[in-house]
């Protein structure tokens, strides 16, 4: 346990970097989004108004206030959290290969510490998660104060105003992201969490067996995506609707169980025994 | 500690921001007003037994969301849109209530009424399976079960639908169970060149033997030749699945497009009332008396009598009609209100044990949905009462429909 601990540490350190970068593009793309949507609507309004004559009433009948919801579907704020999601994607694969491609194989190191090697895989699965979640908190903090500009600077005749959940669930896309309940947190994160760990099982294939580990490690994954829907496939094609909607819900969190403990076994058999350096 | 306080930084924020959000949001779910039926006068015992489906939603706000609920004497009970009530669904209380009772049974089934039957000894569904082709359906078969109350036993089988080979598709639209026979009620589809013509056939199963032992097609409705424009159709009335009937009641309405270019719309020729028995096995051509079938909606049948309905200014009128005498029943008079523009309400009617129950089918700030039960015999009112707000709540603006009335 302490062994993990100073490991996931260690490699939350290493990426606090590329982290700080995402966090600082984010707040300022997205600030400066908030006030370029705010200016580009009053400026339209400006311009209807004292150019064309209308009224404020005529103004708001045909342009509707301003919600934030303008802001957050333009690219200024969804820009950053597609950086920051490919972020962590691409960080997914570099954590495991700077181990072995940075100067002078860091992974020669870390598989010679005295401690079980698969507290190696734990601790890199913990950054990821670690990483993930702290740019959803950060969005969280970070949507109050922007609508805090927003309401500084559109007049409150011409906006509409929102809470963060309404602005979340404004957007399907955004819901996913953050969800409504703490129970959905769980389920999108813990899917993502087991993805993670089927690709990190797929990366340590490809460490074990070089060009044959790509093909093992497609295969790895197919399989597990099949047996991860399998109790869909059963039901349509097999059971005929036998289970009830919740019953089929529980035997897909059970499969995504299995399949997680799974990658952490085969994971840990691929670092123990075949791992090359 | 010092080299640890990146991590945990991170930690703390990720737990404070989420927790505040997720505590927030779980404390501040969206409220919903609650309804009560509230008595004006009559005895409240006789709306014990009502549970009305219906939907909500707040007109105030700029996003028209609306809210399934259900109103009892209980009060009002939202359908929470939670992810578990989400994946376990909405079925209606009919199946709700059956899913509950006869969990292994209503395992596989599909959450329609029509397709089911109950009674005190039987629970039996009934439905098509076939196979999906990349052009069509085929191989048509009836998938049959049929739950034996008493001893717990269930009798399942598939017949093969006969001549499936013409069918195009079909629908089951009712199931009936009178003593060993279970009758099966279908709408066939059947491609005529580039019309289809659809027909009404009803199919006798007998249980013993799982062999269909009576297939007769009740109603043809094609498109007449020559008659381009002329479309008829044919709707089976629906009866309480709770209940047996040996005369089933069809209505067809013959419309004709009209004759403006630019309207698309339909006018009513003429509507016709076809019964067929199904222990006889003879069709009948309705014809009621004193009643025009154009100005008079066919609004509920409960297995002998029909119940027509109409607004006559302030007042709904219903008029039952029994079929096996052959002759109207007592009028009832139900005073209706109007809402704010000052139109009337119709409601909407269900019968049983002789009481008929009428509600409005909708309500909003201004305007209370009314709810009257009356006694079929004598046609007095046994009680009239409406939905309101319950403890006077005023809210500015909002509409509650009512889909259903249901029985339990």
């Amino acid at each position: 346990m302490k062994n993990y601990i100073k490991l996931a540490n260690f490699e939350i350190n290493r990426v606090s970097k590329l982290f700080t970068v995402l966090l600082g593009i984010t707040l300022i793309v997205q600030i400066v989004g908030v006030i370029v949507e705010a200016r580009k609507y009053l400026n339209m309004a400006n311009e209807k108004m004292y150019e064309e004559m209308m009224s404020i009433a005529e103004f708001l009948e045909m342009f509707n206030q301003m919600s934030f919801i303008q802001v957050v579907r333009s690219v200024w704020f969804l820009g950053p959290i597609a950086l920051c999601i490919a972020g962590v994607a691409f960080y997914i694969f570099l954590i495991w290969y700077r181990d072995w491609f940075g100067r002078n194989t860091f992974v020669y190191r870390l598989l010679m510490l005295p401690t079980s090697r698969l507290t190696i895989f734990f601790a890199k699965i913990t950054t990821i998660m670690v990483m993930t979640l702290g740019f959803v908190a950060f969005q969280l903090i970070l949507l109050p104060i922007e609508l805090l500009i927003f309401k500084g600077m559109v007049p409150s005749d011409f906006r509409n105003d929102m809470g963060v959940r309404e602005v979340v669930s404004s957007m399907p896309e955004i819901s996913i992201i953050i969800p409504g309940s703490l129970l959905e947190l769980i389920l999108y994160y813990g899917a993502g969490l087991l993805a993670v760990s089927i690709l990190f099982t797929g990366i340590l294939f490809e460490r074990s067996f070089k060009w044959k580990g790509i093909f093992a490690a497609v295969l790895y994954g197919a399989v597990a995506v099949v047996l991860f829907i399998s109790p869909l496939l059963l039901q349509e094609f097999v059971v005929d609707h036998f289970f009830y909607p919740l019953e089929l819900f529980l035997l897909e969190i059970v499969m995504g169980l299995i399949i997680f403990a799974g990658s952490i076994w085969t994971s840990g058999f691929l670092l123990k025994k075949k791992i090359t350096v | 500690m010092k080299k640890y306080w990146k991590s945990t930084a991170i930690i703390a924020v990720i737990v404070l921001s989420l927790g505040t959000f997720f505590v927030n949001a779980a404390t501040s779910a969206e409220q919903y007003p609650e309804f009560v039926i509230q008595k004006q006068s009559g005895d409240a015992s006789e709306i014990k037994p009502l549970v009305l489906d219906g939907s909500y939603a707040d007109t105030s706000s700029a996003s028209y969301v609306s809210t399934n609920l259900k109103i009892s004497t209980n009060g009002s009970k939202y359908n929470s849109r939670s992810l578990i009530d989400q994946i376990i669904g909405q079925p209606p209380t009919l199946i709700k209530d059956l899913q509950e009772q006869y969990r292994s049974f209503m395992r596989g089934k599909n959450a329609w009424a029509d397709v089911f039957f109950e009674d005190e000894s039987f629970l039996a569904y009934a439905d098509v399976d076939y196979k999906r082709g990349s052009l069509k359906a085929s191989d048509f078969t009836f998938s049959i079960s049929v739950l034996n109350k008493k001893d717990g036993n269930t009798n399942t089988f598939t017949v093969e639908v006969p001549d499936s080979g013409v069918l195009s598709h079909i629908f089951v639209e009712d199931v009936q169970v009178v003593g060993d026979e279970l009758h099966l009620i279908t709408q066939n589809m059947m491609p005529n060149y580039e019309e289809y013509h659809d027909e009404k056939h009803v199919y006798t199963i007998d249980l013993a033997d799982q062999h269909i032992t009576h297939h007769e097609s009740i109603i043809q409705f094609p498109k007449e030749e020559g008659e381009k424009d002329l479309y008829i159709n044919a709707e089976l009335i629906e009866t309480d699945p709770t209940k047996a009937n040996e005369r089933l009641v069809f209505l067809t309405t013959k419309e004709i497009e009209s004759d403006h270019p630019e309207s698309s719309d339909f006018e009513v020729m003429n509507k016709e009332i076809i019964t067929y028995n199904l222990a006889t096995k003879e069709s009948e051509v309705i014809d009621v008396p004193d009643l025009d079938l154009m100005e008079n909606q066919l609004s509920f049948y409960d297995g002998s009598n029909i119940y027509f309905t109409r607004a006559e200014g302030q007042e709904f009128i219903v008029t039952p009609f029994d079929l096996e005498n052959e002759k109207n029943g007592q009028l009832l008079r139900i005073p209706m209100s109007n809402d704010e523009n000052g139109n009337v309400l119709t409601p909407m009617i269900t019968v049983n044990d002789d009481k008929l129950y009428a509600v409005d089918s909708y309500m909003n700030a201004s305007t209370n949905a009314a709810i009257t039960v009356s006694d079929l015999k004598s046609g007095d009112p046994l009680f009239e009462g409406e939905i309101v707000l319950k403890d006077s709540l005023e809210l500015d603006s909002f509409d509650l429909y009512v889909h259903e009335i249901f029985l339990r």
